[in-house]
């Protein structure tokens, strides 16, 4: 995906190198290394890095991580759901890899403002790669009383060679919550 | 009408348009054709039409005529401009007339299909050993297991009925040994009076199931709603009633009701509410946390727990499956127990959800559906379309999206109108998750 104009710009790195960060601690805790920051008023607010293989849980994506920190301290402090809603849609998130379908879902149902990703994910992207969960859905699909789809900008390929390597990192060193394979790998030539 | 088990394929029933895809072939010399077919999967191969065939062989007028596809055609007018350009290469180097042809975009379903297929350019057809893929794998005694488990389903979705919006269910099951895994219901919204969810959250499921049936089910309020829980429920109109429903409607979270008002500012956030908390995904955090404690060992070498004297994961025996059962209720005296028995767990312990079933009162939203491929879970049963985002055949088909790394098979139970009315009654007495 094409860079758009300014997104390159140095406060945008910054954010995605914080994102990189994330991704190589949960590199180095074994986990798949997908790494985010959640960035409101250009203050990092939120961070998050995969932890599918501590928890056994395949949702707890990095994105999911640094949203329930959110969603927790601004309960917390008492803010009810139009407040938070509020809040969301002044949130950008940076996130080394493109959110998949489920993570593409759930940013469309906060309602958050922009995500800059790095590398594309063109097994389960939801930005894009598989589905477009970033476009607004189409009024007339909408039954009565139903909130409509909401949108988010989308802009991809953000340092992503650097996202590329540390899965490759990761695939190097094996992925150890991976179930045995019925038949033995293949290895190409 | 009976309860019926109806299979959602991973492809649409479409047009004969839609079930096409257009390429672009050329007849070529059969000396050539080896060769040819080895460069062109190098340079162009057909990676979502694994099941055409590359080469169609056909005799015409008594002569054997070869035609290969060269690569998809383009929706371009001309063509010849969007082929890739090791393609075009070969085009020239063997003087090739390129023509377009409709090949079949997905793999066929049972033979009729596959004949069909074969009139456009030959396929190759694998008839199903998996019985999960067809509606046909359901025995009479599987199915009225799986209709038991969708009521119990629909009587986790009535015991979080108070009164003013209905809300999804999901319960995970475990089809070898019939036992429920977890069990959750929606909590996307801030709840008006609820004293006893909030500590039972970390109530073993099988325990909460059995309350359901022994106590709840009496509770004040429920003989009421039940009449109003689906009062002819119709999938096209999303009435106050459903708009707590999640998958139905992700994006309300955020919108003020004024008519509810009140009794979130009497309860305040005791309830936890969280706006992606839909019933799938808390009840995969719920398998997954019982995975964690039944099988605390992965990981830390040092730390294994042994929970194998109780817990014969390997037996298909009935026994070791209701002992499991227990282990479950006493999870939290047995978790920290050091064990001497050195036979790990581990080669047993299933992946995340691979082999579960889980059962959803509401088609799930596409949030909620990657969350079960994620988790590798085995077939989907929903028994109410989502028209608003439902991502299992409704807007989106995630079983049919080749990409992703997982596939389940989905399933919709049709439910006859009476029996909304009575599946709370018909669900308690003789379910057999509660043994």
């Amino acid at each position: 995906m094409a860079l758009s104009v300014g997104a390159d710009s140095p406060s945008t790195l910054k954010f995605m190198e914080l994102a990189l960060d994330q991704a190589k601690f949960a590199l180095d805790n074994l986990e798949i290394p997908v790494g985010c920051v959640i960035v409101e008023d250009g203050k990092v607010i939120s961070s998050g890095s995969n932890r599918t293989t501590v928890t056994r849980n395949a949702t707890r994506h990095a994105e999911m991580e640094a949203i329930d920190i959110l969603l927790e301290k601004w309960q917390k402090i008492g803010l009810d759901q139009s407040q938070i809603a509020e809040k969301f849609s002044r949130c950008d998130l940076y996130v080394t890899c493109e959110p998949c379908i489920m993570c593409a879902t759930a940013l469309s149902i906060l309602g958050i403002r922009e995500v800059f990703y790095g590398c594309a994910n063109d097994k389960f992207g939801g930005c894009g790669s598989i589905l477009s969960l970033h476009k607004s859905g189409s009024k007339n699909l909408c039954r009565e009383g139903v909130l409509p789809h909401k949108g988010f900008k989308c802009t991809g390929g953000l340092m992503s060679e650097e996202a590329i390597a540390l899965f490759r990192s990761f695939y190097e060193q094996g992925n150890p919550n991976a179930p045995k394979p019925h038949r033995p790998v293949q290895v190409l030539q | 009408m009976q309860w019926e088990i109806l299979h959602i394929p991973a492809k649409p029933t479409s047009s004969f348009e839609q079930s096409t895809v257009d390429v672009l072939a050329s007849n070529i010399e059969p000396k050539l054709a080896n060769s040819l077919v080895r460069q062109l999967n190098q340079v162009c191969p057909l990676e979502n039409l694994r099941h055409v065939k590359r080469v169609r062989r056909r005799s015409v007028e008594g002569k054997i005529e070869l035609s290969v596809i060269l690569c998809l055609s383009s929706e371009n007018e001309n063509h010849m401009e969007d082929i890739p350009n090791d393609v075009l290469q070969l085009i020239n180097a063997h003087q090739l007339s390129p023509f377009n042809a409709k090949v079949a975009r997905y793999a066929a379903a049972s033979k009729e299909e596959w004949e069909e297929q074969c009139k456009l350019w030959p396929t190759s057809y694998h008839p199903s050993t998996n019985s999960a893929d067809g509606v046909t794998g359901f025995n009479e005694e599987e199915s009225q297991y799986v209709f038991k488990c969708m009521k119990v389903a629909f009587d986790l979705a009535k015991t979080h009925y108070h009164g003013d919006k209905v809300v999804n269910a999901a319960v995970i099951v475990d089809p070898s040994c019939r036992h429920i895994i977890a069990s959750a219901c929606d909590q996307t919204c801030p709840r008006s009076t609820l004293t006893n969810e909030t500590g039972s959250k970390l109530v073993s499921c099988i325990e909460r199931e059995a309350n359901t049936t022994s106590t709840q089910s009496d509770a004040d309020g429920l003989a009421s709603s039940k009449e109003r829980l689906f009062p002819n429920f119709s999938p096209d109109k999303c009435s106050d009633l459903y708009f707590g429903v999640s998958c139905l409607n992700p994006w309300g979270w955020a919108e003020q009701r004024p008519h509810h008002q009140h009794s979130e500012h009497q309860c305040g956030n005791n309830y936890p509410w969280h706006p992606l908390r839909h019933a799938a995904l808390i009840a995969i955090e719920k398998a997954a946390e019982r995975d964690r404690q039944l099988f605390p060992s992965i990981g830390s070498s040092k730390n294994l727990s042994i929970l194998d004297h109780d817990l014969k994961f390997a037996s298909d025996s009935s026994l070791a499956k209701r002992q499991k059962t227990q282990v479950l209720k006493n999870e939290h005296s047995l978790v920290n127990k050091d064990g001497t028995n050195s036979l790990s767990s581990e080669t047993t312990r299933p992946y995340l959800c691979t082999g579960f079933d889980i059962y959803l009162v509401w088609e799930p939203c596409a949030m909620c559906a990657m969350a079960l491929v994620h988790q590798r879970i085995q077939r989907i049963f929903y028994a109410l379309p989502n028209p608003n985002a439902g991502a299992l055949g409704s807007v989106y088909r995630l079983q049919g999206e080749k990409s992703l790394n997982h596939h389940y098979s989905v399933f919709r139970i049709l439910i006859p109108e009476k029996a909304l009315y009575q599946v709370e009654s018909n669900g308690s007495d003789d379910c057999p998750l509660q043994n």
